[in-house]
């Protein structure tokens, strides 16, 4: 059995055995470890990215005869509703002032990283290091190589490890401060420093892994944040954003007449696609499909047909008398050879083709038959093609007016025909 | 493309009789005497037009008319003549592309199909340049692609007029013409009775009324000749002005574009001839370092590449001319096209060079070179882009070849047990030896035996071609005409040959008639030789199947990440990541 192999496993014993012990002995609600029997030598020794583990969840309800989560009242007691930057390092400050021993910095770190998103100060590097700064200094560094080999103060690593891990999440990079700071509180041989530069070596090199990037901070205007997620899912940088209906400002006052903004893309090659559709055929509105961007999730819907039948395909006529300059057909009888014919792929699956796209404030059928009203300016030949709608049963997630969400239309087909037929009436009348 | 050599067409050099070289140089001495005396071609160049005096005497010298028949009162000249007249005026290139825009493409649709009636009555004018020609074909919207055309002609209720409505772009002698070949859509009943829309070729005289012009675009080169927008607004044009017949403008528009090319060849050789004797003035008189610019070895190089560019053209030009001469209508449109590509990238290399050689001063607009450079840019443009015809090229040789060799691949891809060991057989073979003899230079041998080595070459590279071209079509069959970087290989490679097998053949012609300085010949051709066996062996080697120099996947991998983007991609060399 070598070294490392002997590390590992006084590491998982010493785990092991301090949360039994500790569950034992305290009472605090706090640290909830879940007793789990030391690790064998084969599994990774990485384990300290266990969620559960590091930064228990905060949401069960707190028994009525356990105390009450120590210095929590050093969060709430800033002025009322505002959470921000400068009441997050008072309370932190705060904490320092209060015990000079600094007794519980550990939980009080971890209730601080819970408290952090609270406060919205999880992307800011000088808060982090303002937080790490609460540990004592030079008394958790290593003194002898028997320190060295078991893992010496191992709360209070794994408590510096879930910093970082918190500043990785949110992909802030540490800094020479933080280095210092890491050097003067855990040493340079620590886990905490290997993570630093684990961070500062893959961090680096995954800022551009992302091919399709999407912009650290989102806009808040829903309008403009629905122009930026049909943009990401578009591939085809002709494509058109046309806003069919904005949304009335929120201080209009008397009626509540809900106008959702609407806004659509659709590209030249799908408008030509649609121009050529076959009338007999219907389209379909279908969604709303979620769409996550960084932490937001929003809603589109298409507008798709179906895959015209082999039979029905039209062979592309290849006019005669097409290239002035060459022959655009061979007239040769044989065709392309099995060894260099790329065509047929496993993985793509052929499906019908997307007319446009869409994002709505609302994801009931009216807001849609304004767009699809909206999309026959620019597809005249939208008008003489049945359109049914199969919107999807609203889930818990969707953020509409609960009226709607009622009236929101089935998926059974009759139906769906049904208010085509009403909503091709509402064209003819809209023409005539 | 079969791999194999057809003697007749191409060995020996063509040649014409001593009368017939006397007349035409009864012509070439007082027209060069008139183009390096009165014509300016730097005025020319900077107001934008040609002076209207110029055109006269052009006029009274008959140039534009030059393959007209006599009884309309043109020259009448053949191919060859028409030919070497090119290099001649070739010294000014608008005026060039005047002449050409009226003779070449303007009347030529006349002289090939057209009636007695419409023959009489339009050559003569032409012919003494009273009235200029145009050929109206491109616009906005569709310039090779004929079958977006959007001019249309509409036939009038009484059948004898039809009219015209559409808007031509980019047409050469646009501003003077007074006739037009005009290419527009009509409706043509089928013979099973559908109606499709069908071009027409019609000749629109400008007093048919409804014609305007634009104003006279600025150009980058060839600034003397006119090129402007056309517009027809209901001209009426009567149905006796069909060129050809009613539905078959697209077979008139491509025998027109086909037969006009293979003049660039003797007129850009004429240019480069003209251009050495400059630069050449140059290099001996001009001392640096106390040695003339012509001992320097980089300096003789381009010297060298000049020459061997002219001699090829000349000898492909009048080759192709001298085929094209033959009776009974041969079909030399490959070759014309071959000419036109080669001396087109030819003329932008070698000027490029010539400008190179004189430095500075090549760069002033003092001296002609500049002139030049910015003329010859529109070689590689008209009458067909270089692409294009390379496809061309390319695939009519394959059609060619595809019909011989279908019935053995046919057979192949049946799995005929004969078949395959004879084919494997063959390769084996190959693979082995590497000899080839397809018999030039065996006795007698129509090439001379001081070009056996070169001659030994071409056969070489024609039997591996004709391989390579089976396996092509194996591989690809019908779909090859979508790949076009494997086209482009291959058309690069048939220009080599004929280029090759052109210079072959006339310098064994000048060593068997002893003309002057054969020697300079044969080593200029065995040096073309050599170069373009090396670059078709190179070509021969990219159309194998997982070759390494074949880059195509990773051209068409990194074009596709370049075009999604539409930028370029790639990190500047100065960014960090932290």
């Amino acid at each position: 059995m070598s070294w490392v192999q002997a590390r590992l496993l006084a590491k998982g014993l010493s785990r092991g055995w301090g949360g039994i012990c500790r569950t034992g002995l305290s009472e605090a609600p706090v640290a909830q470890v879940s007793l789990r029997a030391p690790r064998g030598l084969h599994c990774s020794a990485v384990t300290h990215k266990d969620d559960t583990w590091l930064i228990p969840q905060p949401s069960e309800p707190q028994k009525p005869n356990k105390v009450p989560v120590v210095h929590e009242e050093l969060f709430g007691s800033s002025a009322n509703g505002e959470r921000d930057k400068k009441s997050f390092t008072h309370a932190v400050r705060s904490f320092g002032e209060h015990n000079v021993r600094k007794r519980g910095h550990v939980d009080f770190i971890y209730l601080a990283l819970r408290k952090m998103p609270e406060f919205g100060v999880e992307r800011d590097l000088s808060v982090y290091n303002l937080l790490l700064d609460v540990f004592p200094k030079e008394v958790f560094r290593p003194r002898n190589f028997i320190q060295r080999i078991f893992v010496h103060y191992p709360r209070q690593q794994e408590c510096g490890l879930a910093v970082l891990d918190q500043m990785e999440r949110h992909g802030v990079m540490p800094d020479r401060e933080t280095e210092f700071l890491l050097i003067q509180i855990f040493g340079r041989h620590s886990y905490p420093m290997l993570k630093f530069l684990r961070m500062k070596l893959w961090l680096t090199r995954f800022k551009n892994i992302n091919p399709y990037p999407v912009p650290r901070d989102l806009p808040q205007d829903p309008l403009d944040l629905a122009k930026l997620s049909l943009r990401h899912m578009e591939p085809d940088l002709s494509a058109k954003v046309t806003v069919y209906q904005m949304s009335l400002p929120s201080d209009s006052t008397g009626i509540d007449p809900i106008q959702p903004h609407i806004v659509g893309i659709q590209s030249p090659d799908q408008q030509a696609a649609l121009a050529r559709h076959n009338p007999s055929k219907p389209v379909f509105v279908e969604g709303p499909f979620p769409l996550w961007l960084r932490n937001k999730c929003v809603y589109y819907h298409i507008l798709r047909a179906d895959l015209p039948s082999p039979e029905e395909e039209k062979v592309e006529e290849i006019p005669e008398e097409w290239n002035l300059y060459y022959p655009m057909q061979l007239d040769l009888e044989y065709s392309r050879s099995g060894w260099d014919n790329y065509e047929f792929d496993v993985d793509k699956v052929t499906e019908g083709p997307v007319f446009a796209m869409c994002m709505a404030g609302a994801h009931d059928q009216a807001t849609l038959v304004k767009w699809i009203q909206g999309l026959q300016e620019t597809n005249p030949t939208l008008a003489q093609v049945p359109v049914i709608f199969r919107l999807a049963r609203s889930t818990g997630e969707l953020l509409t007016i609960s009226r709607q969400e009622e009236q929101s239309p089935p998926h059974s087909p009759p139906k769906g025909q049904e208010e085509d037929e009403a909503f091709q009436a509402q064209q003819q009348q809209g023409q005539s | 493309m079969s791999g194999l050599l057809e003697e007749k067409g191409v060995f020996p050099f063509p040649e014409v009789s001593q009368d017939e070289l006397n007349e035409i140089n009864q012509f070439v001495g007082p027209l060069e005497r008139f183009f390096t005396e009165e014509v300016d071609s730097r005025k020319i160049d900077q107001e934008g037009k040609i002076p209207v005096d110029t055109l006269e005497k052009l006029k009274s010298l008959g140039l534009f008319g030059i393959q007209v028949p006599e009884e309309y009162g043109g020259l009448g000249l053949s191919n060859t003549m028409y030919a070497r007249l090119g290099e001649i005026i070739s010294m000014d290139c608008s005026i060039t592309v005047t002449l050409a825009a009226h003779q070449a493409i303007g009347l030529k649709g006349i002289i090939l199909v057209g009636t007695e009636e419409q023959k009489a009555k339009y050559l003569p004018k032409l012919a003494s340049g009273e009235h200029i020609a145009a050929f109206c074909l491109t616009e906005p919207a569709s310039g090779s692609d004929a079958a977006s055309i959007q001019t249309r002609a509409m036939l009038s209720e009484d059948k004898k007029y039809f009219v015209l409505n559409g808007s031509k772009v980019w047409i050469t002698n646009g501003g003077l013409a007074s006739i037009f070949t005009v290419f527009a859509k009509t409706q043509v009943v089928d013979s099973d009775g559908s109606i499709k829309d069908k071009i027409t070729a019609f000749i629109v005289e400008r007093d048919f009324g409804g014609i305007t012009n634009g104003k006279p675009e600025e150009k980058l080169g060839i600034r003397g000749s006119n090129t402007c927008e056309v517009h027809f607004e209901n001209t009426r044009v009567p149905v006796e002005n069909v060129l050809g017949e009613v539905g078959g403008g697209f077979k008139v528009a491509m025998n027109i574009l086909n037969s006009g090319r293979f003049s660039m060849g003797s007129a850009v050789s004429g240019m480069l001839k003209k251009l050495i004797e400059l630069t050449a003035e140059y290099a001996c008189t001009r001392k640096q370092f106390n040695r003339n610019l012509s001992e320097f070895g980089l300096i003789q190089e381009k010297f060298v590449l000049m020459a061997q560019k002219a001699y090829v053209m000349e000898s492909m030009a009048y080759l192709t001319a001298g085929m094209l001469d033959q009776p009974g209508f041969p079909d030399c449109s490959i070759e014309a096209a071959m000419v036109k590509v080669f001396s087109s990238e030819a003329a932008w290399q070698c000027v490029s060079e010539a400008l190179q050689i004189l430095g500075g001063s090549g760069y002033m607009k003092d001296y002609p070179y500049e002139r030049m450079l910015r003329d010859a840019r529109i070689l590689l443009i008209f009458e067909g882009t270089n692409e294009i015809l390379r496809l061309f090229i390319a695939l009519t040789g394959l059609q060619h070849a595809g019909r011989i060799l279908t019935s053995r691949i046919k057979e192949l891809k049946r799995g005929n047990v004969t078949t395959v060991l004879e084919t494997i057989g063959r390769r084996l073979r190959d693979s082995l030896s590497r000899t080839v003899d397809l018999g030039l230079t065996s006795k007698p041998g129509v090439v001379h035996p001081s070009l056996g080595d070169s001659a030994n070459k071409l056969e070489e590279n024609v039997y591996y071609f004709g391989r390579t071209v089976e396996t092509l079509l194996l591989r690809f069959g019908k779909t090859i005409v979508e790949e076009q970087l494997v086209l482009k290989r291959v058309a690069n490679i048939l220009i080599n040959l004929y280029a090759m097998t052109a210079v072959l053949s006339r310098a064994s012609r000048s060593i068997r008639t002893g003309l002057p300085n054969h020697d300079h010949e044969v080593m200029l051709a065995n040096m073309f030789c050599v170069e373009a066996y090396y670059q078709n062996l190179f070509s021969l080697s990219q159309l194998d199947k997982y070759s390494p120099e074949n880059l195509d996947e990773q051209v068409k991998k990194v074009s596709q990440q370049i075009l999604e983007k539409r930028a370029y991609i790639c990190a500047h060399p100065l960014d960090r990541t932290s």
